[in-house]
């Protein structure tokens, strides 16, 4: 189940606090981990940054393409964006502290997403 | 300047306010500032009773014995260099003392973080043999002790010099230096950076934002924000982890 590998992947990974899967066509949070307790609001933030980072079908906002994985870092946290392989619409949002392990993280992340995305 | 005086600035130093501690080490350098060797030399020249500074750089350890602000000798290295360790530094013996140089360079010299702890002095070579001062091996070194930091920006790009492909760098709107073929990034300065900072609603302070698979050719970007600084940078995707370390480092 997509809660599953969300909730799996917030626990191997310190400095995760939450995670969302959202379709970028829709713009939508489907689903988020069971830990996670943001507001709505806050939930559609991120989806519309995720939208803003990686590009929305051929709509790209910073770059020549779109992105396959975003990160934005400031000095309260650092924001995951990452595109499944083989559907871009489907994204993973994550919400991560300063001291997230980046190049773990990510690698964790594509491949339970990809997992997500296929329904495997 | 006196003794007295100059032993008043170093008890100063050690009491400010900004020293910062990590799992009981002291932080001596981030991000390159000030650089590795010289924030260890500076420990040296701090050390009057006989010590073993157990120096941290990011995965690296080495163990220097230090009394009386000089380098006895290197006690112990997490990797490299038998016949340095373990033997006290002499002038003369200047190929121990440029191997030692070595050494600390390899383990320490592009470390992002430093830390020192000090510890118990162990037994180490004969009581006679003092070793090299601070000030003596910044000299026989070639470093310069007094060296004006780079502002954080300049520190963060020549951090990341080798994972760059290309690079451009501005202050308040007026570039300061570039790398690299710039095409892309000039376009991407010129057509879309404007719209898309007044899109951000992520708030002021230092930002990092990297967007894998953005440029054409398959590689990524990054636009890195601090203060009046902007760069924007090519890099291979595999940088981003180590990007995103130096950027906390120096910028975060």
């Amino acid at each position: 189940m997509v809660v599953d590998e969300l909730d799996a992947l917030r626990d191997a990974n310190q400095g995760c606090e939450m995670l969302a899967f959202a379709d970028l066509s829709t713009q939508m949070i489907l689903v988020t981990d069971t830990a996670a307790n943001a507001p709505r609001e806050t939930l559609d933030r991120l989806c519309n940054e995720a939208v803003m980072m990686l590009g929305a079908g051929r709509k790209v906002v910073l770059g020549e393409e779109p992105s396959t994985t975003a990160l934005v870092a400031n000095s309260k946290g650092v924001r995951v964006f990452l595109r499944a392989a083989d559907e871009p619409n489907d994204v993973l949002c994550c919400v991560c502290a300063p001291e997230l392990d980046v190049e773990a993280f990510v690698a964790d992340a594509r491949e339970r997403l990809n997992r997500i995305s296929s329904g495997a | 300047m006196s003794d007295l005086a100059e032993l008043a600035q170093k008890i100063s130093a050690l009491a400010a306010k900004d020293t910062v501690f990590e799992t009981g080490a002291r932080v001596i350098s981030t991000g390159g500032e000030p650089s590795p060797i010289v924030a260890i030399l500076n420990e040296i020249d701090d050390t009057i009773l006989e010590r073993d500074l157990e120096i941290q750089a990011d995965g690296a350890i080495v163990n220097l014995i230090v009394s009386g602000r000089r380098l006895r000798g290197i006690a112990a290295a997490s990797s490299g260099a038998d016949d340095v360790v373990g033997h006290v530094l002499s002038r003369e013996e200047p190929d121990m003392v440029a191997a030692a140089f070595v050494l600390l360079s390899e383990l320490c010299g592009r470390a992002q973080r430093l830390t020192v702890r000090y510890l118990a002095p162990q037994p180490f070579g004969k009581g006679g043999e003092r070793g090299i001062s601070a000030k003596g091996l910044a000299a026989l070194w070639k470093i310069d002790l007094d060296e004006v930091p780079k502002p954080p920006m300049e520190r963060f790009l020549s951090t990341n010099r080798s994972a760059a492909i290309a690079m451009i760098h501005m202050t308040d709107g007026e570039m300061q230096s570039s790398a690299g073929d710039v095409t892309a990034l000039q376009s991407i300065l010129d057509t879309q950076l404007a719209d898309f900072r007044g899109l951000q609603t992520l708030g002021g302070g230092a930002q990092l934002i990297c967007l894998e698979g953005a440029l054409s050719d398959g590689s990524a970007a990054a636009l890195a924000i601090h203060e009046d600084d902007v760069a924007l940078i090519a890099y291979q995707p595999d940088h981003l982890g180590a990007l995103h370390a130096s950027w906390r480092a120096i910028l975060g």
